[in-house]
């Protein structure tokens, strides 16, 4: 909204976050965190009329896969609103999000696994 | 002796005569001194008639108004050119002025200690709002954020309170802003008001508003909504549209209440077309605020408002009209991947040769709100390429994102070339291993 971002920092925002939600601080979701990975899904959004936010975040996700944290660090906006708007969206069908992957054990056993399993076969 | 001769005789004629004479003159002195006496008494009458007025008609009126009195002052338009009215004349004028400095006093000092009153809320409320932000961006729980909410709104509110009695007293209208979309300045104003879940904003605008008008124009906005929410049913919605005129933009404010009966019409039109600061010791009891310090404002800042249309939903419709010259082309620093078709959705704003019927401006949404957010300290990460949503993906997330396709394609031309040179020696010791 800004080109100088000291006036953004010190003046508060024009545009509450009780605004962008309607005042709604529980998502209409459940299971949303903030490592849930955020993909926009093709799909035409014009039907739906959606806030300068939504429309933001939208395009954020069209390049590619964001975690909500992500999301919310790009939109400048509080975790929990952005857990809202995208409940919304995931309502319109804008959305999906999915848990993340978990990175430490899962994937390694069953890489190593894959990989045991090839070399087994050699 | 004749008796005609008697001297006697001609004293008692001659006294006769004289006497005659006399009483003759008396009557007449009598006659037009009673005339007289009568004339001075009516003048006395009437003069205490207009000391009575004076007293208790015209200086209570003064007192009362605190307006400079129209009119004759007399009651009796005799006594008019007379030193005696012209006195009368300097009595009230004094009595007039006397009244407007000391109104002028109270109020200049009514104004300052508001000011610095609300100065100090003002700042208060800001600081509140920042610590609020706060604890918005610290705490994910989704009650909390309900409740942090509900204060937020309150806090805007109080903010706005402070802020409309420090504008209308000449003081602070609040921080100077970077230049926004009209579209967040109306969400901006709207968030200021208690029922600010009826009003609803029909369509997006493709123009911004200069910084320096943005407070002021978030301001007057805030207290129209305010105006049509409070006197509209509670179920009924407020609607802002925005309308290009040639020469800037309008803002139109309609509800479906009943309507401003026509002296509170009038009132608010003289509010809001008024030129001098208004008085702050003049706003009845209990003061409002609304239609004075939109009409401040509006002076100020050049925009204009007025109030005298109905509303297509039986309501009051009030306009505001932004000038070009408060008006700038939307900010626009949209982050890349904004898809193409939003883009070419803005009609031009001088386009509109004249005021059309339907909405002129797009009604698609615009992508232009707040898109320069990107330019933050926080760090920030975009991956490349989208990933179809039901393929599994098996690298850590975080890892991947980093890495072009001709990283990964090394990657992965690594990761062949290592397993094949570890075949080729090892292979019974693997296998081996593995069984």
């Amino acid at each position: 909204m800004t080109n100088d971002p000291t006036a953004k920092s010190d003046a508060p925002d024009l545009v509450r976050p009780y605004v962008i939600t309607r005042g709604r601080g529980h998502p209409t979701r459940e299971g949303l965190d903030l490592v849930s990975l955020v993909i926009a899904l093709p799909g035409d959004e014009s039907p739906h009329i959606l806030d300068p936010e939504s429309t933001r975040l939208l395009a954020l996700c069209r390049g590619g896969i964001l975690s909500v944290a992500e999301v919310a660090a790009h939109l400048k906006l509080p975790i929990g609103v952005v857990k809202v708007l995208l409940s919304d969206l995931m309502d319109t069908g804008l959305v999906a999000t999915r848990r993340p992957i978990p990175t430490a054990e899962l994937p390694k056993t069953q890489l190593l696994q894959e990989v045991l399993d090839g070399l087994a076969r050699l | 002796m004749n008796f005609v001769q008697d001297p006697a005789l001609w004293y008692g004629v001659a006294g006769t005569c004289a006497a005659a004479v006399y009483v003759a003159r008396s009557r007449t002195t009598v006659r037009n001194l009673r005339e007289r006496n009568r004339l001075l008494a009516e003048d006395v009458r009437m003069r205490d008639d207009e000391i009575d007025n004076v007293v208790r008609v015209l200086l209570p009126a003064l007192v009362e108004t605190g307006e400079r009195l129209k009119g004759s002052l007399l009651l009796h338009d005799e006594l008019r050119a007379t030193p005696y009215a012209q006195n009368i004349e300097t009595v009230v004028e004094m009595f007039t002025t006397a009244v407007e400095d000391a109104r002028d006093r109270a109020d200049h000092s009514a104004k300052n200690a508001l000011k610095a009153a609300m100065r100090t809320l003002q700042a208060l409320a800001g600081e509140q709002q920042l610590a609020i932000s706060e604890m918005q961006n610290n705490y994910v729980d989704a009650q909390l954020l309900q409740d942090l909410l509900a204060i937020d709104h309150m806090n805007s509110q109080f903010g706005r309170r402070a802020q409309v009695i420090a504008a209308l007293c000449g003081g602070w209208t609040g921080r100077q802003r970077a230049a926004a979309p009209l579209y967040d300045v109306m969400r901006g104003a709207k968030g200021r008001i208690r029922d600010y879940l009826r009003v609803e904003i029909r369509m997006q605008s493709n123009v911004a508003v200069i910084g320096r008008a943005v407070e002021p124009v978030a301001l007057a906005v805030a207290e129209l909504l305010d105006n049509a929410a409070s006197y509209s049913p509670p179920h009924t919605t407020v609607e802002i549209n925005f309308q290009t005129v040639p020469n800037g933009v309008c803002v139109m404010v309609d509800d479906a209440g009943v309507g401003m009966h026509e002296e509170a019409r009038q009132s608010a039109a003289r509010y809001l077309g008024a030129t001098e600061p208004v008085g702050i010791t003049r706003l009845g009891h209990p003061p409002q605020f609304g239609f004075p310090v939109i009409g401040m404002l509006a002076a100020q800042y050049g925009f204009t408002v007025s109030v005298d249309t109905r509303s297509p939903y039986g309501g009051m419709r009030a306009v505001l009209m932004l000038p070009s010259e408060l008006l700038t082309t939307a900010v626009d620093t949209e982050p890349a991947p904004v898809p193409a078709q939003r883009r070419v959705a803005r009609v031009p704003r001088a386009a509109a040769g004249e005021v059309r019927p339907a909405a002129p401006a797009t009604t698609t949404p615009v992508a232009d709100e707040g898109t320069a957010a990107l330019d933050g300290e926080l760090p920030q990460r975009r991956r490349r390429a989208p990933l179809p949503v039901d393929r599994t993906h098996q690298p850590a997330p975080t890892d991947a994102s980093d890495r072009s396709d001709a990283e990964t394609a090394g990657l992965m031309g690594a990761f062949l070339r290592g397993t094949r040179s570890g075949r080729v020696p090892d292979t019974d010791d693997k296998g081996q291993e593995n069984r």
